[in-house]
């Protein structure tokens, strides 16, 4: 038995707590308390992942939560108002903390709803929602066992249901914030043509651990624009894996910043099960001082005809660490396939580091992929250029710097939050300058 | 305007400039000619401020102040302007936005004030409609997908938005076509003025016939090997550079 194994067992030592009522502070269903278990078995088998794991190779998770997770904490979460630059953007408004889901969802249109899931943990779309083994046979199974983790733990999270044709014109905006540890679980179904906008902001405190997955079901010509701003205290630690799947001719259009956290992994596993279907998976990363930025995305092209974006681009200053490891799966069968992956960062110090691992397995013949990635400097012949123009060198560098990331702001369809994201990206870019002035 | 005297610089602890001297009064153009290698663009960066060139000996006075005391941006105030042989291509920045934050940049640090939305619209519209720089193009991104004659037509609306004193145009002529040769000499000549004086670095003669100096000087191994009016132009195409580059060596 490994430690990590050891230290679950002594440490949670919940285990009899989970067996006779489920974990605490969170309503259980009977087959959620057999999969909860199921799934600490096998965590318990496999331990925390660390470094010797080719998919955990940047990011030694064992070395990283074993001290946290020796002792059980309190689930202190509470959530406050959402961060402030995104109270302009005309939302339904979702509070998630540990223990609840807070808001005023009366103006919802009918066929939409936003539930606890522990109330909803017996309803047939969320059980199939939260069903794995769609993923069973995922290439990444060393990335998906840390899911294990947040089922045998979980202790809350939203249902999000959008019912069949149902378009939804304002986004909602689920806000998580809080500290301690939290394990939470958001389920998303979209039915048939049913279209939504969901915002994701995350402030968790300090020390704050947050372990999130998301499962999301677009069903057949679903169509979901999902925006995650993740900006949680420079001490905490962020996990958040993803479950996408997309049926037939459904769209995702997804979106990622990573801002906060001391140490942050985000695991994006897509997988399409109907023809015709497109998935953007874009993310921005702008981290400093020793901020540790880890993002996986593995897009599973089961069936032919589909389509996929992955378009990754991040700036690291001072000793910050960022980490892109991308891999488009393109299975016997899924012909006519469009896969497209890219990484590109820029360091801004020679203390920071990069490691990019962009992979294309492509077991069929008449397909298009791509993928590419680059890693540089600032050009200096650009910020040259720009002064002698006139700038000073801040902001020379501040310009060249909101170009290099703009291609992905510009990808984001909501124009309100992409204003949101291009301030956010220049007021970061701001403390940069403090720094450089000093 | 400008006074240099014995300037010497090295790049890379490599000796370019080996003493130069040159003095350019108000509203006057100079053309600086020579053959590949001879420092004419380090002569350029030099006087932008560019890092990486160091002044060993020597000095140079703008308008009676010590130039190599400033920074890059500083210099732009000032009023130094250095178009590119090879403008830089920045992509994800509008030209207009480039425009607008050059110009505001440079008016703060001239004590003008930034220009309002409408009004910058305005200066804009004005200065680039000689130059033939079309809307299309300032919403583009600064120099991204331009052409050679675009890029050169960019450079010269950047000039006459920021209205220097002195311009150093460095292998302007370098892959223009005669039609945007012409387009860009005219842009330059208009810019022209008691006021504001020129440097024309070239490698060939026939951009001298569009923008006609008042002294052509002749730089070969890192020094001012000859001097004379524009007639020196002329001459330099018939007999070609290889004479004086036998005297530096």
């Amino acid at each position: 038995m490994t430690m990590a194994a050891r230290n679950m067992k002594t440490g949670i030592a919940e285990r009899r707590l989970i067996e006779e009522a489920g974990a605490p502070g969170f309503a259980h269903a009977g087959w959620f308390d057999k999969a909860r278990l199921a799934a600490l078995d096998s965590f318990e088998a496999a331990g925390l992942p660390h470094r010797r794991l080719e998919d955990w190779r940047y990011t030694d998770l064992r070395q990283i939560l074993e001290k946290r997770l020796a002792r059980v904490e309190e689930n202190s979460g509470r959530s406050d108002a959402p961060a402030g630059l995104l109270d302009a953007v005309d939302a339904y408004v979702a509070l998630i903390g540990a223990d609840g889901v807070e808001g005023d969802f009366s103006a919802l249109p009918e066929g939409a709803e936003i539930m606890r899931l522990g109330d909803v943990l017996d309803e047939g779309w969320v059980r199939d929602a939260m069903d794995a083994s769609v993923f069973g046979n995922t290439d990444a199974p060393q990335a998906a066992a840390i899911i294990d983790l947040n089922t045998a733990l979980l202790g809350g999270g939203v249902a999000i249901h959008i019912a069949h044709g149902v378009v939804l014109e304002k986004p909602i905006h689920l806000a998580f914030s809080g500290n301690g540890t939290r394990h939470l679980r958001s389920v998303i179904v979209l039915e048939e043509g049913a279209s939504a906008c969901i915002i994701e902001s995350h402030q968790a405190g300090a020390n704050a651990f947050s372990d999130l997955v998301s499962d999301i079901r677009l069903t057949r010509n679903a169509s979901l624009t999902r925006i995650r701003i993740q900006n949680d205290d420079r001490s905490a630690i962020h996990l958040a894996s993803d479950r996408i799947v997309l049926g037939e001719g459904a769209v995702l259009d997804g979106f990622l910043m990573t801002l906060g956290a001391a140490v942050s992994r985000n695991q994006s596993f897509v997988r399409f099960t109907g023809e015709g279907a497109r998935a953007t998976v874009n993310g921005v990363y702008a981290l400093r001082g020793s901020q540790h930025g880890d993002h996986f995305c593995l897009t599973d092209h089961a069936v032919p005809g589909c389509e996929s974006v992955t378009l990754y681009k991040g700036v690291l200053d001072e000793a910050a660490t960022g980490i892109f490891q991308g891999r488009v799966l393109v299975r016997p069968d899924a012909q006519k396939t469009d896969g497209r992956q890219a990484n590109h960062a820029l360091l801004l110090s020679r203390e920071a580091t990069m490691n990019a691992k962009p992979e294309l397995e492509i077991y069929a013949d008449d397909v298009q992929c791509a993928h590419g990635s680059t890693v540089g400097e600032l050009d200096r012949d650009a910020v040259f250029y720009l002064r002698s123009r006139g700038l000073d060198e801040a902001s020379a560098r501040q310009l060249l710097i909101s170009a290099f990331l703009d291609e992905v702001f510009e990808a984001v369809t909501h124009e309100g939050v992409r204003d949101i994201l291009r301030v956010i990206a220049s007021e970061w870019f701001i403390q940069e300058r403090g720094r450089h002035h000093e | 305007m400008l006074e240099i005297k014995n300037l010497h610089v090295t790049v890379d602890g490599k000796e370019i400039l080996k003493g130069i001297d040159l003095s350019i009064g108000a509203g006057e153009v100079h053309a600086i000619m020579g053959p590949n290698g001879s420092g004419k663009s380090t002569l350029s960066y030099v006087l932008a401020g560019r890092d990486g060139y160091e002044v060993t000996q020597g000095s140079i006075l703008f308008k009676g102040e010590d130039l190599t005391a400033k920074n890059v941006e500083e210099r732009a105030a000032a009023g130094i302007f250095l178009a590119l042989q090879y403008p830089i291509e920045v992509p994800g920045v509008t030209t207009m936005t480039f425009l607008k934050t050059a110009v505001n940049a440079i008016r703060v640090a001239r004590g003008e004030g930034e220009l309002d939305a409408v009004r910058f619209l305005k200066l804009v519209r004005e200065k680039a409609k000689p130059l033939n720089v079309t809307d299309e193009m300032l919403k583009r991104a600064l120099n991204v997908g331009f052409s050679g004659g675009e890029k050169k037509r960019a450079e010269i609306l950047q000039m006459a938005l920021l209205d220097p004193s002195l311009c150093v145009l460095d292998e302007t002529d370098s892959g223009l076509d005669i039609d945007a040769l012409k387009v860009v000499s005219d842009g330059v000549n208009m810019l022209r003025s008691p006021e504001r004086s020129m440097i024309v670095i070239t490698h060939y003669q026939r951009l001298l016939d569009h923008i006609v100096p008042d002294r052509v000087h002749v730089l070969s191994g890192g020094r001012i090997v000859k001097s004379g009016d524009k007639e020196l132009a002329l001459e330099l195409e018939k007999s070609g550079y290889a004479d004086y580059a036998a005297d530096a060596a």
